[in-house]
């Protein structure tokens, strides 16, 4: 559990990232709606992992089943893939891309 | 299958029956060796489903970069894998007269979910389960099994999440 992730491309403002802009485009860590996973153990992950609150967890786990997708992290390419790692060692489905692309 | 509960002193305890074990234990060994097969050097993405599902690509329309990232992250996500299924083999040896009752610490019981998680994903594969409310392809005995197993499964691991996420 590294770095503290931002939990929507649409808060970048208000957590100084300013920085990474400078650097280049951030990427993002996206997890995609699959029929196995349960809503309860997609929530229970997104707490425990990136340490959102439990109401945090819920409205991307809902973001993820009714929109079929959910960024649910922000930052330098190589922080993408440790979080990408770790999803697909909880069994989620996910990737990461540039935030612009 | 007794569900697990969250005791006073932190522990989740659950219990099964002796033809559960028997079937957990089978399918966490199935498990091992498909990540072992995923991780292997000249593993060819794409011929498995199950392996598609157990290690996804990471950059969506660029394959090169996911077979990149694959050759970096498989053989670590294959050990984690094994171990967490080892997790559940080995906890699941405490008889408790006729049930085998499983007791476990949160970094136990975090391998239980991820496991399980894993083998439900094999069976999705299995069964041609792509998207949220498919039936899968049932044709004969074997995949009606696999069916009842796939959504046992998801109830085992509810009551589980459940139990963690519960005050004491």
């Amino acid at each position: 559990m590294s770095s503290s992730p931002i939990a929507d491309a649409g808060t970048l403002e208000e957590t100084g990232t300013d920085v990474l802009l400078e650097l280049g485009s951030p990427w993002i860590t996206i997890v995609w709606n699959d029929p196995v996973n349960l809503m309860s153990y997609v929530t229970y992950v997104f707490q425990s992992y990136f340490g959102f609150s439990r109401r945090e967890a819920k409205r991307l786990m809902m973001l993820v089943h009714n929109e079929g997708r959910a960024v649910v992290a922000t930052g330098t390419r190589e922080e993408m893939e440790r979080h990408v790692e770790a999803m697909h060692e909880y069994g989620l489905w996910a990737t990461l891309t540039k935030a612009d692309a | 299958m007794i569900p697990f509960r969250k005791r006073k002193d932190g522990r989740v305890v659950g219990r099964f029956q002796e033809e559960e074990v028997h079937l957990l234990v089978s399918l966490a060994e199935e498990v091992v060796e498909l990540a072992r097969a995923a991780a292997a050097p000249d593993a060819s993405a794409g011929i498995d489903p199950a392996l598609i599902r157990l290690l996804p690509d990471a950059y969506p329309g660029d394959a090169a970069a996911s077979a990149e990232f694959r050759r970096f992250t498989a053989p670590g996500l294959a050990d984690r894998k094994e171990a967490n299924a080892r997790v559940v083999i080995e906890s699941l040896d405490q008889r408790d007269g006729d049930l085998v009752e499983v007791s476990l610490d949160e970094a136990q019981a975090t391998a239980w979910l991820r496991s399980i998680t894993d083998i439900r994903l094999v069976l999705a594969a299995r069964l041609g389960i792509l998207e949220d409310g498919d039936e899968g392809d049932i044709h004969d005995q074997e995949s009606a099994l696999q069916r009842v197993v796939y959504d046992w499964l998801a109830g085992v691991q509810e009551f589980l999440v459940l139990a963690l996420q519960s005050r004491r």
